[in-house]
């Protein structure tokens, strides 16, 4: 907890809450982060499941690699975001779902960019197999999840 | 515009939003949801349609405009909600306003993709490379939509009290 307290009270978390730019900044770029990150994942999620079957799996293999570019956009947002509140996120119930829905979801990502690299051009264009459909389903949940209590986040 | 807020204020759905605690944070996380169904199939699209990823046929990333259109109209029907709930603060909000701008030129990219673009792509070859029309038009696209979200997110703390 101290460590929180310094983080907290460091010239950079109090520039994020209390600035005029700091904090719209931080929470514009969380939106573009997660809009790339959750919107492309959840795309090649469908695809998996057999929607969209004329795009080819490879095909969505680098829209993967950008996805990443979003979640990178949403770390260091997001530790903005979080050192400005840290002694109060920390104790959040909702807070804490959600980074291990994030972090569930992000694990998903990447497995499933690892398989579609690997193995899907031995798969059948209608649908991937069906383990690789569970992680796909398990993904939608954790991305979808992690949207909601992220958006009851700001209520608590 | 006062008597039009004022009407919106006299709905059940005004009502609905505001005379229920989950309403609106149910709202908020269907219009994140839709943004990102929206979002991630326009970066797809309009990402082909610049020029990116040819391996995968123009024909078959058209087939993700569902994905778009469904975002959009769960956009639409929750945003319609938040406008219902609180109109004057939206109406006077120029980040709002802006929002509603940049919505519009988005529209009109839109319909310059179906009556230019697309008849366009449909003489060419699935996987050969656009023309600069296609280019600019995805590039618009993204710079329009990626625009709408930023206002959107900044709607709180921009503008707000009538400035």
């Amino acid at each position: 907890m101290g460590l929180l307290v310094w983080l907290e009270a460091t010239s950079f978390a109090d520039w994020v809450r209390s600035s005029t730019i700091g904090y719209p900044m931080m929470i514009a770029s969380h939106a573009i982060g997660m809009a790339i990150m959750v919107g492309l994942a959840l795309a090649l999620d469908m695809r998996l499941l057999g929607r969209f079957q004329s795009i080819p799996y490879a095909g969505l293999h680098r829209f993967l690699g950008i996805a990443w570019i979003g979640f990178g956009i949403n770390f260091l947002s997001g530790a903005a975001l979080f050192a400005a509140q840290a002694t109060s996120y920390v104790t959040d119930v909702i807070f804490l779902s959600k980074i291990g829905l994030v972090l569930a979801g992000s694990v998903t990502a990447a497995l499933l960019q690892t398989a579609v690299g690997r193995d899907s051009s031995r798969w059948a264009p209608a649908a991937a197999p069906a383990n690789v459909r569970l992680i796909a389903i398990a993904s939608i949940v954790f991305w979808v999840g992690a949207i909601v209590t992220g958006r009851l986040t700001a209520y608590l | 515009m006062d008597a039009i807020a004022d009407w919106m204020q006299s709905t059940w759905i005004n009502h609905l939003v505001i005379g229920y605690a989950w309403t609106w944070p149910t709202l908020e996380s269907l219009h994140f949801l839709g943004l990102c169904l929206l979002m991630g199939a326009l970066l797809i699209m309009d990402l082909r349609l610049i020029g990116f990823q040819r391996i995968i046929p123009l024909s078959a990333v058209h087939s993700l405009m569902p994905v778009a259109v469904i975002g959009f109209v769960i956009n639409l029907v929750t945003g319609l909600g938040f406008l219902f709930g609180d109109p004057n603060t939206y109406f006077i909000n120029s980040a709002f306003q802006i929002k509603m701008v940049l919505v519009l030129l988005a529209g009109l990219n839109f319909v310059l993709y179906y009556v230019k673009v697309d008849p366009l792509l449909a003489r060419g070859a699935p996987t050969a490379a656009t023309p600069m029309l296609a280019k600019a038009v995805g590039a618009a696209s993204l710079i329009f939509w990626f625009g709408v979200l930023t206002y959107g997110r900044l709607l709180p703390y921009l503008g707000t009290g009538g400035g």
